[in-house]
């Protein structure tokens, strides 16, 4: 019965090939995105649609001749108030459609039969999350460029400010954005379902960080906690250099704030993915549907 | 290094159990009410339900190795800890000589898994980007992977449509592309949980030439099986495991000779009702009784086992007579693995 081994394996263990397969899990997420196209669709009409509730309630406010935006530009030092609230409902949409994509991208796979399969291969396990996370990043600076588009031409928006700068706050949010997604992926697998999370995170982003309303009309208790909200500081970020001219110095405490928070919440995010890997090990929790 | 493809050294897995589900509780173990427990309180140990209760299993190099049981008798689980899903509770195992939670990727590149078939792969990717795919996880350097994804799609007669959406293909065909998933690193040792479920008669036969071809090419194959002919036909060796342990292990002829001296009395009935099952039972020397509807007709089979069947049939025949029972075929045959386990288990496989 004892045999030698005739079969040799084909695997060539190292860091190359641990990127080659993080490159095939971004290159599957890509693939399987671009070929049902029905998100453009909502790339297009989605930034039209949301922003406009606001758009219009505050132009009800402010008159038609939009006599009543002294208060509103005394407050923000902003004129453009339809950029104004251009931005924080993109920054809103951002964080929301991560809290959906990101964080429910592991219990689809779960959901689908292949989270399993996967996590059978020798994989660095962290590159399923982030993988998946890079075509929906690409995705999402994608809806970021149609809506600024959108805004400039069919709602007059001036966008005063400097592109890089607004590329370099975008870029700086980066990490928190999607450390709080990796984190809400993990919650997810363990719980199976959140979308009362989902709701309740985006529901706070709304209150807290002024997607549509400046921060000094909060109460100070509301004002303390949105310090300790990363999009608060998207938010004042990307408006100040999109839609003023006041240059770098104007955003170097929200960046500083950005990187802080980018590490917190991605090495929660890392340690939340690891906590839930160790733990599906121990219940079969990868398997359950 | 052990020199065993497997092995497995009293394994335990246990799940914090559902109400109601738990492992029965010891004689002398209190089944008082739950006492109310306040906040910092220490709180009971959770209950728990053992899903694996010390299996050892030793499987060879080169071997079929098939194990049988029926839904819930533990063998996902004991899988599902080889192939490094889960960590057993207590116990070891060492797959290619490496141990399942201290080496785990070690395991993984040692093995080759097919687990819940056409539901491991990607059905919004065609067949070839299917393996690609797998093929990067697995390690495999590009341009051997293009070949050997050529190699294998050849290998499965599926050239024509490899460039198809997986969502497309006949399950079949999916069933295809989950093995060749599991080859594609050439691994040494392959995990088969039933492969053959929901295959077509011709794709299953092709499918168990294929795991004997595989077998002569050197790979080590753990096999779950529901079908009896087919850990007959393939396996080396079976375990048969039944409520979290193995209770038998051996060669299917070694197997069969353990219930020889035993014949089956296989009866083919109208009009069955429950209270025959008691009677028969009563028959002297008659035992491990089992019964199956074929089809929604009112025909059943019944199945018996019997030290003597020339004693025992006249009285079999005076019980079924009457009360509406009707005796429509009656055969005495050689016992059959699906009989041995029966007689190990008391129950059928597929209950």
């Amino acid at each position: 019965m004892s045999s030698e081994l005739s079969v040799k394996s084909l695997a060539v263990p190292g860091f190359f090939s641990d990127v080659q397969a993080f490159w095939a899990v971004v290159r599957r997420e890509w693939v399987i995105f671009i070929r049902y196209p029905s998100w453009i669709i909502a790339l297009f009409i989605w930034p039209v649609i949301f922003p406009m509730g606001y758009i219009l309630t505050a132009r009800a406010l402010s008159g038609i001749d939009g006599s009543g935006l002294t208060t509103f530009q005394n407050t923000t030092g902003l004129n453009e108030y339809v950029g104004y609230i251009a931005v924080g409902t993109m920054i809103w949409m951002w964080q929301n459609i991560v809290l959906w994509a990101v964080g429910y991208s592991l219990r689809n796979e779960q959901m689908r039969g292949t989270l399993e399969s996967n996590w059978l291969s020798p994989t660095w396990r962290f590159s399923y999350l982030l993988g998946s996370s890079i075509p929906q990043l690409v995705s999402m600076l994608m809806l970021m460029l149609v809506s600024g588009l959108e805004y400039a031409f069919l709602f007059r928006v001036h966008f005063n400010g400097s592109l890089w700068l607004t590329l370099l706050v975008i870029l700086a949010a980066i990490p928190s954005v999607y450390g709080i997604g990796f984190a809400f992926a993990s919650l997810v697998i363990t719980l199976k379902e959140a979308n009362a999370f989902v709701f309740l995170v985006r529901g706070i982003v709304m209150i807290f960080c002024g997607i549509t309303y400046p921060l000094a009309i909060l109460p100070n208790w509301m004002q303390t906690i949105a310090q300790w909200l990363p999009q608060t500081y998207i938010i004042h970020g990307v408006r100040t250099a999109a839609l003023s001219t006041e240059g770098f110095s104007a955003i170097a405490f929200d960046l500083n704030m950005l990187a802080l928070f980018g590490i917190f919440w991605l090495a929660v995010g890392y340690f939340l993915f690891n906590m839930m890997e160790r733990r599906a090990r121990q219940t079969g929790a990868i398997g359950q549907y | 290094m052990t020199e065993f493809a497997i092995e497995a050294k009293q394994l335990v897995k246990k799940f914090p159990a559902r109400a109601g589900t738990g492992d029965k509780k010891a004689e002398g173990e209190s089944s008082a009410p739950k006492k109310r427990v306040w906040p910092f309180q220490k709180k009971e140990p959770k209950a728990l339900f053992t899903a694996v209760n010390g299996v050892d299993l030793q499987i060879e190099r080169g071997e079929i190795f098939g194990l049988l049981g029926p839904n819930g008798a533990g063998k996902s689980t004991t899988i599902r800890m080889l192939c490094t899903l889960l960590e057993p509770t207590s116990g070891t195992a060492q797959v290619n000589g490496f141990d399942t939670v201290k080496q785990a990727n070690d395991v993984r590149r040692s093995l080759g898994t097919v687990l819940a078939g056409e539901r491991s792969i990607y059905w919004k990717l065609s067949g070839r980007e299917n393996l690609e795919y797998f093929a990067a996880l697995y390690h495999i350097p590009q341009a051997v992977a293009k070949k050997r994804v050529d190699e294998l799609i050849e290998r499965m007669e599926l050239k024509d449509r490899a460039n198809e959406l997986v969502e497309k293909y006949s399950t079949g065909m999916r069933q295809r592309i989950a093995i060749s998933k599991a080859l594609l690193a050439r691994p040494p040792i392959l995990l088969l949980d039933e492969p053959t479920l929901g295959l077509d008669p011709q794709a299953a036969r092709n499918l168990r030439e294929l795991i004997a071809q595989l077998k002569q090419e050197g790979h080590t194959i753990l096999l779950t099986t529901h079908y009896m002919e087919e850990a007959d036909q393939l396996s080396d060796r079976i375990g048969i495991i039944d409520t979290g342990k193995v209770i038998a292990l051996d060669t299917p002829e070694g197997l069969k000779r353990r219930i020889d001296q035993k014949e089956i009395i296989r009866l083919e009935l109208t009009g069955w009702h429950d209270d025959l099952a008691d009677k028969l039972k009563s028959i002297s020397g008659v035992e491990n009784l089992t019964t199956h509807q074929q089809g929604e007709a009112d025909l059943w089979e019944v199945n018996l086992q019997a030290q003597n069947s020339r004693a025992a049939l006249p009285r079999i025949v005076e019980h079924i007579s009457g009360n509406g029972t009707r005796l429509v075929n009656m055969n005495i045959v050689k016992p059959s693995l699906e009989d041995v386990f029966i007689h190990l288990t008391g129950k059928a496989l597929r209950d």
